[in-house]
């Protein structure tokens, strides 16, 4: 994963360089932008790290393979639900949660209730019963 | 998957942070004198304490993470061997620590709205409401997590590699919690 971990790398020096030229120009007295850019390159700093350490962990992949054939990357990719209504149900519950924030907190702790339930459905969807994977 | 997409979202939670932060020094750098008055009835020991206890948890919740990894999903031995517990002893561990935390921080909010720091009190009771309480919330979201992952481990016969990447992704949320609550009160309660 070299390519993906240098160009969030990449980005995360740039940004650094963004902070500083933006700190001394501004006189480290704005600190609304300061902090902004400071935080967007940390930003690039984790997801570069991540990809960096996984990378590490993982074999060489056929991207990372310059002669590499398209059939290499076969195989499992993980672990997809083929269909589930869950998460309509947690996003209807969310809605309520939220109209319940304009209209009153009865609704809302209605909406929590519901919430709860679709979550405990989400979760568990795949995780129990016969067929858990 | 799930773990690329988790890291993708914390580091969209990092520039959520970084609006708070935002606010905060902006504030900060036009009511010095709101600052001088009011940081000074923080309890900055007490804070402290409660800081480590939530750093201490993300090292139980590491400790779980390896277990897990490992396939180890309970203990196989007794409970006070410490060396044969698996990723649910870990993790039933760090829950207390983190319920600890927030316990810790609903006493703090009480004391403080005893001194008139209320939500609504200033432009300072606003934004440490608003940055702690946000925290806070996560935290208490990444306790819900925990209950969860931990209550997976007794719904499916096998302790797959999908059981492992839920517990290892709910970790990276927590030390991603546990890092911005390091920052916050560096922020808070030592810069002032």
């Amino acid at each position: 994963m070299k390519v993906e971990t240098k160009l969030f790398a990449y980005l995360c020096v740039f940004f650094a360089v963004l902070t500083l030229i933006y700190g001394f120009w501004s006189k480290w007295e704005e600190p609304i932008g300061t902090t902004a850019l400071l935080l967007t390159m940390l930003l690039f700093l984790l997801t570069g790290f991540y990809l960096y350490v996984t990378g590490k962990a993982l074999p060489l992949r056929p991207e990372d393979n310059i002669t590499g054939e398209i059939d290499e990357g076969e195989g499992n990719y993980g672990y997809f639900v083929a269909s589930s209504w869950t998460p309509l149900w947690l996003a209807l519950a969310g809605a309520v949660m939220f109209t319940g924030l304009a209209v009153g907190w009865w609704l809302f702790i209605i909406g929590a209730f519901l919430g709860a339930v679709a979550l405990v459905l989400w979760v568990f969807e795949s995780f129990s019963g016969e067929y858990s994977i | 998957m799930v773990a690329v997409g988790t890291i993708v979202w914390l580091s969209s939670e990092l520039m959520f942070f970084a609006g708070v932060f935002a606010v905060y020094f902006q504030l900060r750098s036009v009511r010095a004198d709101l600052w001088a008055e009011q940081t000074a009835k923080l309890n900055v020991t007490f804070a402290a304490i409660n800081a480590t206890v939530l750093v201490i948890s993300s090292v139980w919740c590491q400790l779980g993470v390896w277990k897990a990894e490992r396939g180890q999903k309970a203990r196989t031995g007794s409970l006070l061997d410490l060396k044969s517990w698996g990723m649910r002893e870990w993790y039933v561990l760090t829950y207390l620590f983190g319920a600890f935390f927030i316990a810790g921080q609903v006493m703090e909010y009480a004391e403080l709205t005893h001194e008139n720091v209320t939500l609504s009190s200033d432009a300072y009771g606003s934004i440490f409401y608003m940055a702690t309480g946000l925290h806070g919330i996560h935290v208490t979201g990444g306790l819900i997590a925990f209950l969860l992952i931990i209550a997976r481990t007794f719904t499916t016969k096998r302790y797959t590699h999908a059981n492992a990447t839920g517990a290892v992704v709910t970790s990276y949320y927590w030390h991603f919690v546990d890092v911005v609550w390091i920052a916050l009160f560096i922020t808070i309660y030592i810069l002032k």
